[in-house]
């Protein structure tokens, strides 16, 4: 049986082709991108002798958005699936002290910072005590938010408290530090051209998951997963088993970020991210991430941690108190959250016009 | 009655979810190019049959029947191997995601490494739109900038193009206005004109009247009437389902 053209029917609101870089243009991470510009040009203008624009402020924002950045990153994916993840901050620490314990663990001498005999060893079993950590911290969160069935928001809101208590209690309550010098030689202050290490691993690692999220299956189902839950679960995708793929793959980032604590300052540093759960969500919602899931924004991601970095900086350089910075950053990610909310209210709007 | 072969169907259903018995003695049965309705009250069980037709719900008694065989299914993943796909009430679409993605949403095409084939997957989307008669404004949109009879066209297209077997539409004109709902019945003749099986509930009577081969009357969880439409009026049909028994044609 043949039927008329449902065309006339169904095509009932036009959509006109874009052209690529009106698109980019229209982007929250282009936008994001604009902004940093901004700011790096008024904070270079305010600054004394302008310091802000000079390779060693350029390096120094670098390395601290390299930490950022990967709890960023893994942050948006699990965010595009709807995971919400508070821990990232807790796992980096607790990853960051197991790390570092097992480093220390090659010492000859223990105690003696000088008496490493196998440092690449010592590094690279480090480094994988860090990741390894990191993963299973993950592991722990995903089993608690797909197999438990428990809002991710307060699952980690335990898991934060859990993490950082374990933290606290093998690193003795104080940071652990004599990580072999040449670590921080070659890898932690060491740079190509004005770029350090950490942060070429950090924009690595960007670039690889903007890879998955733009044109691999994992990253469809990721975002398929965060749009409707049961939209996924219908298609056939197992959504539990992708869920816990990506805390594992949050947690092993944040356990990546842990190990630049080791490689930056040769020691832990527990008291040095209570904030990090802030700035990673910050850089990863302005950047356009959907906090209701659905949409993953990578670059945002990237533009939105320069964005904290610079803010951060900044501030320092001209000398505003850091109490202040704290009050910037929050007011900044706010604003943010704002924009979107007016956004999903005029898309809602325009729905219901139809 | 005389039928053929049936593609799907279920025998003597019966199913309980706590103290409530959503099916006694549910039977319904599809042959390929037919367009059979599901029809009954709210609570008549209907949902219910074709979610166990469908594996997500287990019978406590009774069969399904797929391609003339007997099967146990454990979940839709199941269904979907046997050809057998849905188009669901609350539309399992992605929002953010395009209409190609969503149409390949767990079978999409990939090369090493997970890589999407998108170029392939969209025009093979473009290809099942265009054998339905379905015209979009584009592929690449997301989901949630189409109008709700675009999107419930795309969820037949994605239903119809996994299915080699039945498609199964729950209430799929619930949301949509008097021109997109004909649209809708009208996609579902050319689903059936296919080869495929379609089993569609509705409460619109008149509508599916016109647009089913034949009707199947759910009752308190029980098959009270399985007639062909021809047969049928508004009046005889809407008696049936609150509770008047008639004798079958």
């Amino acid at each position: 049986m043949s039927t008329s053209p449902i065309t006339q029917g169904i095509d009932d609101r036009a959509i006109g082709a874009v052209h690529p870089v009106v698109r980019w243009v229209r982007t929250r991470a282009a936008w994001i991108l604009l902004f940093d510009i901004a700011l790096f040009a008024l904070f270079t203008a305010l600054s004394r002798n302008h310091v802000f624009f000079s390779a060693a402020n350029a390096e120094s924002l670098l390395i601290s958005v390299s930490q950022i950045l990967l709890l960023a990153l893994g942050l948006a994916m699990m965010l595009g699936a709807g995971i919400f993840d508070l821990s990232l901050g807790a796992n980096l620490v607790l990853s960051s002290v197991v790390g570092a314990l097992v480093m220390k663990s090659f010492q000859a001498v223990p105690g003696d910072a000088s008496s490493y005999h196998d440092i690449p060893l010592a590094a690279v079993a480090g480094f994988l005590a860090c990741v390894g950590t990191g993963i299973v911290f993950g592991l722990v969160n995903g089993l608690l938010i797909a197999v438990g069935k428990i809002n991710s928001l307060i699952a980690t809101l335990g898991t934060l408290g859990i993490g950082t208590g374990i933290a606290l209690l093998i690193a003795g309550g104080s940071d652990v530090s004599g990580m072999p010098t040449a670590l921080q030689l070659a890898i932690g202050l060491n740079t190509i051209g004005i770029v350090p290490i950490p942060a070429i691993a950090a924009i690595a690692v960007a670039i690889l998951l903007w890879v998955v999220v733009r044109f691999t299956r994992y990253g469809m189902r990721t975002q398929a997963i965060g749009s409707s839950r049961v939209a996924a679960e219908r298609s056939g995708i197992r959504v539990r088993a992708h869920l816990l793929s990506l805390t594992v793959l949050g947690g092993g980032l944040a356990g990546m970020a842990g190990f630049i604590d080791l490689a930056r300052f040769g020691s832990t540093a527990l008291q040095g991210h209570a904030n990090d759960a802030l700035g990673a969500v910050t850089a990863a919602v302005i950047g356009g991430t959907l906090l209701e899931g659905g949409r993953i924004s990578i670059w945002g991601a990237v533009w939105g941690a320069a964005l904290a970095i610079i803010l951060r900086t900044g501030l320092v350089i001209l000398g505003v108190s850091a109490f202040w910075q704290l009050i910037v950053v929050g007011a900044v990610l706010l604003i943010a959250v704002l924009l979107d909310r007016v956004a999903a209210v005029r898309r809602t709007r325009s729905a219901r016009a139809d | 009655m005389e039928n053929p072969a049936p593609v799907i169907a279920a025998r003597h259903i019966a199913k309980r979810f706590g103290h409530v018995q959503a099916l006694r003695d549910a039977s319904v049965s599809v042959a390929a190019g037919e367009v059979v309705a599901l029809v009954g009250d709210n609570g008549a069980g209907k949902s219910t049959l074709v979610k166990t037709l469908l594996g997500i719900n287990k019978p406590d008694d009774g069969e399904v029947i797929i391609g003339g065989e007997p099967v146990q299914l454990s979940g839709i993943r199941e269904a979907q191997a046997l050809g057998v796909d849905a188009v669901h009430q609350d539309l399992a679409l992605a929002p953010d995601l395009s209409v190609v993605d969503n149409m390949f949403l767990g079978h999409e095409q990939i090369r090493g490494l997970g890589f999407l084939r998108r170029r392939e997957m969209s025009e093979r989307a473009a290809e099942s739109l265009r054998e339905l008669g379905i015209t979009l404004p584009s592929l690449a949109v997301p989901v949630s900038d189409l109008s709700g009879g675009q999107r419930q066209a795309v969820a037949v297209a994605k239903a119809v193009m996994w299915s080699s077997t039945a498609v199964l539409m729950d209430e799929p004109t619930a949301a949509l206005g008097a021109r997109q709902s004909d649209i809708i019945a009208e996609l579902m003749r050319t689903v059936a004109s296919k080869g495929l099986g379609v089993l569609v509930i509705s409460h619109d009577l008149p509508r599916i009247l016109k647009a089913a081969d034949k009707i199947t009357v759910l009752w308190r969880g029980e098959t009270v009437l399985e007639s062909p439409a021809a047969a049928l009026t508004v009046p005889d049909l809407v008696a049936t389902m609150v509770g008047y028994r008639e004798e079958a044609s």
